[in-house]
């Protein structure tokens, strides 16, 4: 007997795959999506309300929370907005731990995110090596800031402390130091990690069988939809906030932009992660080289206890590690921000699966939802 | 890589719509204000010039007035500093004010002006699917993020050990 009804389906809340509580009903003709439709807001928290009641350094660990695989670069984000809304100058040295930290952490998430991606493909060893490395990066933050995740290490005009003794080590620093130094980490991850990367799944051919032509992204489309960071620059648009629109001290520092083809598919999204972590190691390492000679003030003297950033208005344009977080400040004058608005990137990139998703197998919705590399913490805030 | 001057692009709206104020703000980016009935027509404007990249759209609730914030900018491949603009609407009412929607020229702010209606009440005029998104869509307790927004749900009973007695409430 032939069936033709479309079946309507409901991926999540509790889906293992969907990388936190995201539901997704989904429209199937045969095996084939015919429509997709995301239903976001399980992990809502209010954090813009709650902002509002906060005084400006009371914000920053709730930024944390909002992506909570990338809490530095959120906190980075927040703490520019704050100083360029009351002109702070931030000491060099700060600047340098600040972009350390920021690409160490990308690095981080980046691992995770393709980790993850691997796992719902069924490459499970992917997801272990991944956590395997992380952990590392996890001890090296633990000493540094006291905290795993979540960090609450930026301050508004500098950072909570400096390096610990020993902490950066000496570019000699082999695998044996990974988790010990930063110097043994960066070297251990650019001798062993990547290649095994890419020998283990971007030169795998099942891998690429799996992915390659998936979803792919024309890149008017994804300027169109707001797409940003990695997703974007998949697509074969070269753009990066860090390049194009430089905060902080990232015009001190050489790196490239990988980008993918024109209709960037969900390899792309993959290749261009891997090749951007490579990116930021090498942005560490420079970091490194400047922080291990110059010893310096790490947060702003003479700043007021209570902050008042005077009446006026910012938007700042971030690259976070899962493409352009938003932060736009509104300040009456008084200790609590007026408003917090969070323009974040997975809740811009969700929008995308009912463009993504039709015309592709169930089974490939696993690809595209891995490949735009979302977290619920931060796609409802 | 050369800065983007957005200048021409902004005297010629200015040429065009004379109503526009256009101010640049002490922290970088262009506040282009506009009334309700040219809103769209400015921001198509800015769209031909090529504006093409929606960063964002919000709302700021004044207490006595909510304003609309749209951020814009170009994303030119190779240049450099791209200013922000931010076109802002002011005036609107606290309960049942009405934009025209942007999201036909701009898909990519569909799910931010559902944002905005969830948070501030603002409706969409044209928008295609304009519903509640992060709170439920049986939510009756009014807009979360307009300053005099209250929690009027019954209190969860708060269990707290004190020696050994708990209290409630």
């Amino acid at each position: 007997m032939e069936q033709t009804r479309e079946l309507l389906i409901n991926m999540g809340p509790q889906h293992p795959s969907t990388h936190g509580v995201l539901r997704v009903l989904v429209k199937l003709d045969g095996e084939t999506i015919t429509w997709a439709e995301p239903d976001i807001g399980y992990l809502h928290r209010c954090f813009e309300k709650l902002s509002e009641s906060k005084t400006y350094t009371q914000v920053i660990p709730y930024t944390d929370r909002t992506d909570y695989l990338s809490a530095i670069t959120n906190e980075h984000a927040f703490c520019l907005a704050v100083e360029k809304l009351m002109g702070i100058e931030v000491p060099e040295r700060a600047e340098y731990i600040r972009v350390m930290m920021a690409e160490l952490q990308r690095i981080c998430s980046h691992l995770l995110g393709l980790g993850a991606m691997a796992l719902d493909l069924g490459a499970v060893t992917g997801f272990l090596y991944a956590w395997r490395d992380r952990e590392k990066i996890y001890s090296l933050f633990e000493r540094i800031t006291g905290g795993r995740m979540l960090y609450n290490y930026l301050r508004i005009g500098g950072v909570r402390n400096d390096l610990p003794e020993g902490i950066i080590g000496t570019p000699k620093d082999g695998r044996d130091k990974a988790d010990k130094t930063i110097w043994g980490f960066i070297n251990y991850f650019e001798s062993y990690v990547l290649p095994e990367w890419d020998d283990l799944l971007t030169n795998n051919r099942i891998f690429q069988w799996r992915t390659q032509g998936v979803a792919p992204l024309p890149s008017e489309v994804a300027i169109a939809y707001g797409a940003s960071g990695p997703v974007l620059r998949a697509s074969g648009v070269k753009w990066d906030l860090r390049k194009n629109v430089p905060y902080s001290i990232y015009d001190r520092f050489e790196f490239d932009i990988p980008v993918g083809k024109e209709n960037g598919d969900c390899f792309d999204r993959w290749v261009v992660r891997v090749e951007e972590m490579r990116q930021s190691a090498r942005i560490v390492k420079q970091a490194l080289q400047w922080l291990a000679e110059n010893p310096g003030d790490y947060i702003a003297p003479k700043l007021p206890r209570v902050l008042k950033p005077p009446k006026g208005e910012v938007y700042i344009r971030y690259e976070g590690s899962r493409g352009e977080v938003g932060v736009h400040l509104v300040s009456d004058g008084s200790a609590n921000p007026y408003k917090v608005k969070w323009r974040s990137p997975c809740f811009t990139h969700l929008q995308l699966l009912p463009v993504l998703a039709p015309g592709h197998k169930l089974a490939d919705m696993i690809a595209i939802i891995g490949s735009i590399d979302i977290v619920l913490g931060e796609v409802d805030r | 890589m050369e800065p983007l001057d957005i200048r021409p692009d902004l005297e010629a709206l200015k040429a065009a719509y004379p109503a526009v104020e256009i101010a640049e703000a002490a922290t970088g980016h262009f506040d282009i204000r506009v009334s309700l009935d040219q809103y769209l027509d400015v921001v198509k404007f800015l769209k031909d010039r090529g504006f093409n990249y929606p960063a964002c759209i919000t709302a700021i609730d004044w207490k006595d007035r909510l304003e609309l914030v749209l951020q814009l900018y170009k994303l030119v491949v190779g240049s450099r500093q791209s200013p922000l603009v931010m076109v802002r609407v002011d005036g609107l009412p606290r309960e049942g004010a009405e934009v025209p929607s942007v999201t036909p020229l701009y898909p990519g702010l569909n799910w931010h002006e559902r944002e905005t209606y969830d948070m501030y009440g603002i409706r969409f005029q044209g928008h295609p699917d304009l519903r509640r998104i992060l709170l439920p869509d049986n939510w009756q307790g009014g807009h979360p993020l307009l300053k005099d927004f209250e929690d009027k749900r019954p209190r969860r009973p708060r269990l707290v050990r004190h020696r050994d007695m708990i209290v409630s409430g």
